[in-house]
Formats: C-alpha cells, structure tokens, sequence
C-alpha cells in the first residue's frame, strides 16, 4: 500500500537470463544476486543492495538479459522503463553520469576477476 | 562573447544555499555530486533554522505532497532514492467527482502511479512514527553528501564586488562566492530582498488552502481507496481541489484565485465533498494553513554570484512544484559546476529551462481557464463525464481523455504536452461526440446520478 | 464533532508570560528582563559596558544590595531555570553578583528621583536587609528617612552573623554606604524599646517600620545546656567578628541544618576546631544550601544525620561530651517535611569541648511587645502592614532568606507609599501566566554549557580563613552567561514569527527594546499555529476567540 515500485519474495526471480527486457531496476530496498548460467553451472556474479541499479544494459541495447536476477530477501524494486531514461537523458544528459560510473565499476571489478581467473586457469 | 573562465569555481569556494526544501537540499546534492566528479572542492553551507522532524506547519512546507512515478523513477536514476517511511501511500487512480456524476480513473500505464508523500513529519498531534518528512530526508542527503547545516535564520543578503554576505537574524554574517536562494514564497526573504535590491521583483503569489483530516487507515481505506478524489465544481475562483489519503490522515488541498474561508465554505457545504467522507459529515480538521503558491516568476532569476532556484525562481503553475524544484536545482548545479557563477552562465546555462517552464506555464494558464469553464459549463461536464466513462468501461483502445486528466490533475507531463493532445483529432472528435450525446436525455454513460445527497460508497 | 464546519477560529497572539525564575524569587526579580539588556544590547543601540549598567540599574531598583545578596543568596531561580533541562541552569546568581561588583567599581549611584519629594518623615527600625530595603525604596521615590540602629555598625545580621569567607565587610560596607548617600539618616546605638519608645517615634514621623529581625536563639531545652562551652551558632558568630576565636584542635558540634549552622561549622573550623554537625533530619531536608553543604563538607566537616542532642554531659561546670539519640523520618508536615521520630537503638556520647547551637531564630522583641498578639507573633497583612502608620517585615515576620527581607521591606514600602499618597497599591507584577517547562524549544537554542565559576581551592582555605570562596566571574564570562537565557515567556527578537508568517502578519516595530520586536496584525492571522509552534520562548500562543466573547 504504501511505497511505490514492485515487491519480491526471498528466492523469486526479477527477470531471468536470456528474457527480453526494456528497462532498469533500482533496488529500493532488500538485496538481490546476479546468477549467470555457464554450461550448466550456475555462477554467482554478485550481490546488489539498496540503491544499486541492475538491467540497466536493456536500456542501451536490444540485446536479452545477460544474467538472472533473484531476491535474497524481501526486496522492492522500482523500474526505470527505457523512454523515460532516454528521454531524460536527452533532457539533462548528466542522468547518466552515475550509470557511466556503475558500468565502469562493474567493468573494473569483472576485469579484475577475469585477471585472476586467466592466472588460475 | 566568450569569457575567461574567472567566473568558474575554484577549489576552496563558498556556496550559501538559503532554505533546505526539495529545492535547496537538492541543489546541495547535485552540486556536490558533481563537483565530486570533476575533482572541484567546494563548501556548501545549507541554512535552515526550521526542523523538518517537527510536526504540524512549524516542521512543513505546505503542499499537497504529490510526486509523481516518472519523477520518482528520475530520482532513483540521480541516486534519491524514496524509502518506504516517506511514502504514506500509493495513489493507482483518481476519481473525479462533478455534479453531474463521477468516474474513476486508473492509472493509464502501470508506470504512472503517484507517491503521496508529506513534506513536513505529518499533521500536528499525529504520532510521531506516522510520517517521515520528505523535505527531511532530502536534507540528510544533502548533508551526507558533505552540505554543512546552518540552523540560523537569513534575514538579509548583501553584494559586493568580488563577494556575497549572507546576514542572519543572530548578527552574525558570513562571506561567500554564490548565494542560491531557494526560500520559496512562503517565507519573507524574498519581500526582504526586494527592498535592498531594487531591481528584483519577487515572484506574484496566490492564497492556496491545506488541511489535514483525520480518520484512520482503515476508514481511510475503506472511504477512499488508492484514489486521489478531484473536485470539478462550479465555485468561482476555486480552480482544483483534491483529497490525498495517506496512512492515517486525508489531506485537502484547495488551489486557485486566493483561497478564502467564504470559498471554503462553499465547498465544504457542496454535497459531492460531503459525500466522500464517512456518513457524508466532514469532522474537524486537525491542522491547516493557507500556502502561498508562485504563479509567477521572480525577475530577474540570477546575477553575478546569485541565483533564484525552486518556488524563489520559476515554477510550474499549480502542480508539480516538486518537479520544477528538482529541474531547476540541477540545472543551476550544472551550470555552476561547469561554467561560471557569473549572470552571463546563468543566462546561458540556466535561464532556458526556466524560461521553459514560464511558456509551458503561459499554456497551463490556458489549459485552466478551459478547465475554468468546464466547471462552469454544464453540458461540458456531462460530456466529458461521458467520454471519460466510456474510457475506463473499453479495456482496450486509447484513453485519451482519462490520459489528459491524470497529466493535468498529477503534473507528470507538461502543460504543452497535454495541450497538444487535446489538439489530437480523435481525441477532439470524440470529445464532440461526447458531447452530444452526453446532453441528450440518460445520456451520461452508465447512470446518471445527478447528485441528491445519497452516500457514496465504498470506492472498491 | 460531526458536520460541522472546520474552525479556524484559534488565532494566534503575543502574550508575555512570567518566567519560572521570577516566580521563584523571593523578591520578583526580573531576571530575564536585566539578562535580556544585556544579551541584546547589539540589536538595541547600547555598548557592552552600558548594558551592564542598565542591567544593573534595573536590579537595583527592587534590591539596593545585589552584591551583598548575590553572595547569600540559596538563588531558587537557578534550581527552577528551564535552561537546566537542556546544558545547565543560567548562571543567574553568579550574573547578578558580577554587576553588583561592577556597578561598585564604577561607582554607579542607585536609582533614585531628587531627594525630598514629600514632606512626610519616615523613620526605620533596624538596619538589616528588610530596613534597608525599605528605607531605599522610601527614600527613592522622595521621602526623607531616618534609620534606628541598635548597634554600632549597620547591616543586621548581614554584618554580625555571616563569615567573611562568604560576605566580606567591605562590600557590605561599600554597598550600605552608597545607600545611605540617598538621603537616608542614620542614627545608631540607639535601641527602640530601651533608649526610645516606639510611640515616641510614630509621633516623631507618619511612617515607621519594624525591622527588628530575629536575634534571640531558640534553645534545645535539653538537660545541661546552660554553662560555658555551650553557645548559639549566631553568637558564635558574632563574637568571632569582634574578636578572632582560636579553637585549637577542640572538638566542636554543631546542632542544625541551616545556613547559620553550616556557617558557625566552617567558621569553627577555620578557627581550628575539628568539627562535627548533628542533624535531626537526613541530609535531603537539610534547609541550607546544597553549595554550601558541600563546602563544609570538602573543607573538613563531619556530618551525622538523623541523630539529636539528648542531655549534654559536664563534669562540674565543664562540658566534656554530648549525648545523642537516633532519630527517623516519619510521615511529611504541613510543609511537606518528614518529621523527626526517635528512632531505634542506644544513645551514644560523644566527646566534646563545645557546642554551638543554631536550630532557629526567634524576634527579641524586649520593650515591644505590646505590639504581639496573643501567640507571641506579629499580626501583619501581606504587605507587613500591622496599623496605620506602621509596617514590619524580614526575620521578626518569620525567619527566612534575605532576599525575603528585601521583598517584604520593599513591599512595605509600596504599600506605605500608597497609603501616604492616598493611591492603591500597585501589584508590581501583575499575576501573569507562568511558561510551561515544555514549552520551551531547547532545540532552538545553540548548546553552550554553563561556565565554571572561579572558586578557592580547597587547600587554600583553613590558611586563608577569610578569604572569599566563591569569586566573581569577569565581564567576557557574565556576557556569555547572559546570552544563555532563553527569554522564556518574552520575545527575544528570534524573528521566526516575522518570518514564516504565510500571511506576513508581523511587522516589525520602528522602537525595538527586549521583549518588544514586532506586532502581530490579528485580522491578518490565518490560525495555522505555524508561528506559535516556531515560537522558541513561549511568548506566542494559540487563543480560543469563541471563548473570550462574552
């Protein structure tokens, strides 16, 4: 009732790898895991928290979800559909500085794993 | 002209930002975020002797306390993330109410719901874990970003050449490189201002009317629902009038011609406001105030070293005064941190948007004079009443008319956007169409209960 | 309520009410009146000094004596301060004794109009604090006064029964001088009722007072107690002064929990005595000042609560012990005391070389007691007036703190006053509201803890037996302790109100002065209660207008 955006259960699934998606999730409260499924194997990518964005490649590409995205605990998630961010973007470019800052996070730290992964490999 | 940069920022300068309302605090966080990023340090010293911890009109800034999905979803994307404890309720539909009859309108995408929210931490004499201000939780914010609080009253703002002096009404003054004043119109700064500086002429204002109802969730749920109810009637001068529930308590908001309590009168006497409350009596409010509203802009909205943001500056006429805080804020942020705190970077960077704003304004003003003589216009009630209806029953097909009203009754699209549409030919055919038909006899839709006092129930 | 329309009808209003310190006092002082001169002497015009001149002048005005005063004074204002709620009381008492030194040091003459107004002839009795304060008050608004003293020197028990550690001689001389110098005459060793009878004196002028005070000791009445080594705290006192006691490792006990006992105790033990007072009570109804306690207490005093003296013990003439009793606390008196029961177990003796007893006072009214009703008291109305003529107030109406002397003898003043010119008399204060503690917005106000004040230090003060304990703070300290009164009840120009009025229905006066910054225009008032609810100090309230029609 009160609060806006949607609620998810412990254990339900956001959005699911390889699903056609058209907008972003800002967690407002709650945690989620980003799981990636790798021939078979299930590999857990990452945790997420409150204020942290994720889906948010389906607003630049057409491409299909690259992980699936479950709650952990009892989790709200507000949605950021795809014109809305664009068009405001168009309107005040500088909303997506901190989206260029969380991408180049993720590609900082995913650099990082791929590095000790290719050491150990 | 292009300008050495001796107008831009430099490490160790001093911002004063006077007031902490959506407009001031949000200043402060995007100012810092973004001088962040470019590596610029700065101070911003954030004054506001008021505490929005407070209940009652002592801790609030008076408004409706309406926020739209798509503004909620921006702030989210800017970091501003509204918790749970803010949100007193989700609003998924309005019902309009007219003497010829209602309707209810559902949120036409599922993306459009409303946040009611409350500025202050909620009526006076409600429990303290009732509400958490949402002018507050900006405030933090700000705060946490690195903004220092200033808990003194600014009674004064003085220029010299190379620096501001913010005066304070404990006769201490402080020296800074920027003063934004985000004030609002509902304190007398602004009035202040105007007689040490002859050149600036304070926003025109107008009487608005706010109160609060108390009746509990429950019996709130059961009477209202998560609808907003909307008021279109034939009170002279009265140009929109709504009732908000959230959480324990039913927020009135009256807007229009400088509110009075011989309009109010009336409206509380009309039998489609009795109708909505529980046993068809209105009880006692518990708190009220009369707001001030802009309803047009300051001039001029900047100068060498200052600038005007949020309800000091330009506004959106009635609605969405949020929105326009959050706009304008960001947009003075920007043009801080990128160009220059000189009157020629606000001119460039700046003044656009508000004057923006201003010419969307110029067409809401005409929108309302429309809707101005809906309320006088009987047979334009029934046929809008009609159209609207037949809307909501069709579960497929355009909804434009309902699409028109939830703009302007929640100010989630411009005044522009929502006046082109009405320009649309289904939309102005179907609205012909529904006009007629809406006037011939049993012509309104379903029922036409013209109003006879009988009690209206329960909304869902 | 249902159906009904909305009310807006609780308009907001200014409206001054008394603060908690003023209520307290015995003399009504304006506390927060001469704090706010000072701490708003910027907005008004004055420079720091002049505040503290003007503030001193308006104290003054209701208490001659303020440094004298300041010094005795147990200061209920402070124990009531609201500011105590939030970082600790103001320091009123240390504030009003810096300005009485200061206007000392700079002179300052009292207030008062040109000597001689009247032709009426005024004549004082006594010359303790309630005298004083009369004759000052008689004396200020024009009358001619003469004051009787019996003794040689003047002040009453001001001079005679409190230490110099607490009250040196030379501020009480210095303030009782620049007294006099207001057209008061003084005639000493004369006493009414032996070298001039009291009726003589109404002939001899239109007014008299009665200010004869309370030197006479009330007894034990315990087996033993006439002979030497036995004497009355007070006694003790006063003979010190004459000549300096040499107690030599005595042991002495002191009966009582006054402010007589605990000053017969430390002064015994500057004199070298080893010191013990015995107290009927416990330690909590103990009437002296809790400060005061302390200090015996940190100089070397012992302390045995809850025993009393049954017999004292001599061999021969010479006392050689004390015995005392257990008592217990019963149920409270009229005034809210536990009495003292015997309690359980033995009695005990103690070894002893004296006794000084300081248990109570009564008036010596040797000569004059004609004037005593059937039960031995005086039979005066509320402003001390007994007959036509003939006013009485300080300790012969009741012993008491001499802040309650100034009162009565400046009550009996107006009320004389009044009389003589054939006027009512004023109620100096009208009976306004008192704040209410919650009331007061703490967070309004900036924390700034109370100051420290300067005090002697403990190992300094058997050396240096008369020397001052309590010390007085400076102009920078007095200043910021100034600012720290919240102005409860009274406008102290915050301009909350000014500015957050949605309507602006506040104006700003063009004459400002504290307490008096704006005007609310009440047909401007919209009712949101945004203002009062803002206002820090209380001053701004809520009216129910229904309620005031007729």
């Amino acid at each position: 009732m009160a609060g806006l955006g949607k609620e998810y259960k412990a254990g339900e699934v956001i959005f699911q790898q390889g699903d056609a998606g058209n907008c972003m999730f800002v967690i407002q409260k709650g945690e989620v895991e980003a799981l990636v499924d790798s021939d078979g194997r299930q590999l857990r990518l990452r945790s997420m928290g409150r204020n942290e964005f994720f889906g948010e490649m389906a607003l630049f590409e057409k491409e299909v979800r690259t992980a699936t995205i479950r709650a952990i605990r009892p989790t709200r998630v507000l949605t950021i559909d795809k014109k809305n961010f664009l068009g405001g973007v168009h309107e005040d470019p500088s909303l997506s500085f901190r989206i260029l800052q969380m991408m180049s996070h993720r590609i900082r730290d995913l650099t990082d794993r791929l590095a000790r992964y290719e050491e150990i490999g | 002209m292009i300008k050495a940069n001796s107008s831009a920022l430099k490490d160790g300068s001093r911002i004063a930002v006077i007031g902490a309302g959506p407009s001031g605090s949000m200043f402060s966080f995007f100012f810092l975020n973004m001088a962040e990023l470019i590596g610029l340090q700065a101070d911003v010293d954030l004054y506001e002797p008021r505490q929005f911890c407070h209940r009652g009109p002592s801790g609030c800034n008076h408004c409706g306390g309406i926020v739209s999905e798509s503004l909620v979803q921006r702030l989210a994307t800017e970091g501003i993330n509204l918790p749970n404890s803010i949100v007193q309720r989700g609003i998924e539909s309005y019902t309009l109410h007219m003497d010829v009859g209602d309707v209810e309108i559902a949120t036409p995408l599922s993306e459009k719901r409303i946040a009611a929210i409350y500025r202050g931490h909620g009526p006076r004499e409600s429990s303290p874990e009732a509400a958490d201000s949402f002018d507050g939780f900006l405030q933090e914010l700000a705060q946490e970003k690195g903004a220092t609080l200033i808990r003194r009253l600014v009674t004064g703002i003085k220029r010299d050449d190379e620096k501001m002096t913010v005066h304070c009404a404990d006769q201490t003054s402080a020296d800074y490189d920027l003063v934004v004043v985000a004030s609002g119109v509902n304190s007398r700064l602004l009035d202040i201002f105007e007689s040490d500086m002859p050149s600036f002429r304070q926003p025109d204002r107008t009487k608005t009317f706010i109160c609060e109802f108390h009746l509990g969730a429950e019996l709130i749920n059961k009477t209202f629902g998560p609808s907003m109810h909307v008021f279109l009637l034939d009170i002279p001068r009265l140009e929109f009038a709504a009732l908000i529930p959230k959480g324990e308590y039913v927020t009135l908001c009256l807007l229009g011609d400088d509110i009075d309590e011989a309009l109010m009168t009336r409206f509380f006497e009309s039998p489609e406001v009795r109708n909505c409350f529980p046993e068809n009596m209105i009880p006692p409010h518990v708190c009220h105030c009369y707001p001030r509203i802009n309803i047009q802009p300051s001039r001029p909205i900047y100068d060498d070293r200052l600038v005007m943001i949020g309800d000091s500056g330009s506004t959106r006429l009635f609605k969405d005064g949020i929105g326009a805080a959050y706009r304008t804020s960001k947009a003075a942020a920007k043009t801080v941190v990128f160009h220059g705190v000189d009157a020629d970077s606000f001119k460039q960077h700046y003044a656009p948007l508000c004057r923006r704003i201003d010419h969307d304004n110029l067409v809401g003003k005409f929108v309302f004079n429309v809707a101005g003589l809906v309320q006088k216009a009987r047979f334009a009630r029934r046929g809008i009443l009609r159209m609207t209806r037949s809307e909501q029953q069709r579960s497929k097909g355009p909804r434009r008319m309902s699409g028109v009203l939830w703009d302007l009754f929640s100010g989630s699209a411009s005044y522009t956007n929502v006046f082109l549409r009405t320009l649309h030919p289904a939309y102005f055919g179907s609205l012909i169409w529904n006009l007629v038909a809406g006037n011939l006899r049993g012509g309104t839709g379903t029922k036409d209960h013209e109003r006879e006092g009988e009690g209206s129930h329960a909304r869902h | 309520m249902p159906g009904t329309e909305p009310s807006f009808r609780s308009l907001a209003q200014q409206a001054e009410k008394q603060p908690p310190c003023q209520a307290h006092c015995a003399n009504s002082g304006d506390v927060r009146g001469w704090m706010g001169v000072i701490a708003q002497h910027e907005k008004n015009g004055l420079t720091r000094d002049q505040a503290f001149d003007e503030a001193w002048r308006k104290i003054a005005r209701m208490n001659p004596l303020p440094a004298t005063i300041a010094r005795i004074c147990p200061h209920p204002c402070e124990d009531s301060c609201i500011r105590s709620d939030k970082d600790g009381a103001v320091s009123i008492n240390a504030l009003e004794r810096f300005l009485g030194d200061w206007a000392l040091s700079r002179t300052l003459p009292l207030p008062s109009v040109i000597p001689r107004l009247y032709e009426d002839s005024i004549g004082v009795i006594g010359s303790g604090p309630a005298s004083l304060s009369f004759a000052y008050q008689m004396a200020r608004r024009g009358y001619g006064v003469t004051v009787y003293e019996r003794g040689e020197s003047i002040g009453g028990m001001l001079r005679r029964a409190i230490p110099e550690y607490r009250l040196p001689h030379d501020v009480l001389d210095a303030e009782v001088k620049r007294l006099l110098k207001v057209g008061i005459t003084l005639v000493n060793n004369t006493d009414v009722g032996t070298t001039i009878g009291l009726e003589e004196l109404r002939d001899r002028h239109d007014v008299v007072f009665l200010g004869v005070g309370a030197q006479a000791t009330r007894r034990l009445g315990i087996p033993g107690e006439d002979g030497p080594g036995v004497t009355a705290g007070i006694d003790y006192l006063r003979e010190r002064k004459r000549h300096s006691q040499t107690l030599g490792g005595q042991r002495v006990f002191v009966v009582g929990g006054g402010n007589t006992a605990i000053d017969a105790a430390r002064s015994a033990l500057r004199d070298g005595a080893q010191v013990t007072l015995l107290y009927r009570r416990s330690e909590t109804e103990m009437p002296a000042i809790a400060a005061e306690v302390d200090d015996a207490r940190a100089e070397g005093v012992e302390f045995r609560f809850l025993v009393s003296p049954t017999r004292i013990v001599r061999d021969g003439d010479k006392l050689t012990g004390i015995e005392i009793r257990p008592m217990r606390l019963g149920e409270p008196d009229a005034q809210g005391r536990r009495r003292p029961l015997p309690g359980n177990g033995q009695p005990q003796t103690l070894a002893a070389d004296r006794v000084l007893i300081a248990v109570s006072q009564a008036p010596d009214w040797h000569g004059l007691e004609w004037i005593l009703d059937d039960r031995n008291s005086l039979h005066a109305d509320q402003d001390g007036r007994l007959d036509k003529g003939l006013w009485a107030g300080g300790d012969d109406r009741g012993a008491g703190i001499a802040g309650n002397a100034i009162a009565q003898g400046r009550l009996a003043a107006e009320s004389a006053h009044a009389e003589l010119r054939g006027t009512a008399a004023p109620r100096m204060q009208a009976h306004k509201k008192v704040v209410q503690r919650e009331r007061v917005q703490h967070d309004h106000y900036t924390n700034c803890f109370r100051g420290e004040r300067p005090r002697l230090p403990e190992n300094q003060r058997l050396t240096n037996p008369d020397a001052e304990v309590d010390q007085t703070i400076g102009p920078e300290q007095a200043y910021r302790e100034a600012t720290r009164c919240m102005s409860c009840g009274l406008c102290f120009d915050c301009q909350q109100c000014f500015m957050y009025c949605n309507a602006a229905g506040f104006t700003r006066l063009a004459d400002t002065g504290p307490g008096n910054y704006f005007i609310l225009a009440l047909e401007a008032c919209e009712g949101c209660g945004k203002c009062v609810e803002l206002c820090p100090c209380g001053y701004l309230e809520l009216r129910d207008t229904e309620a005031s029609l007729p």
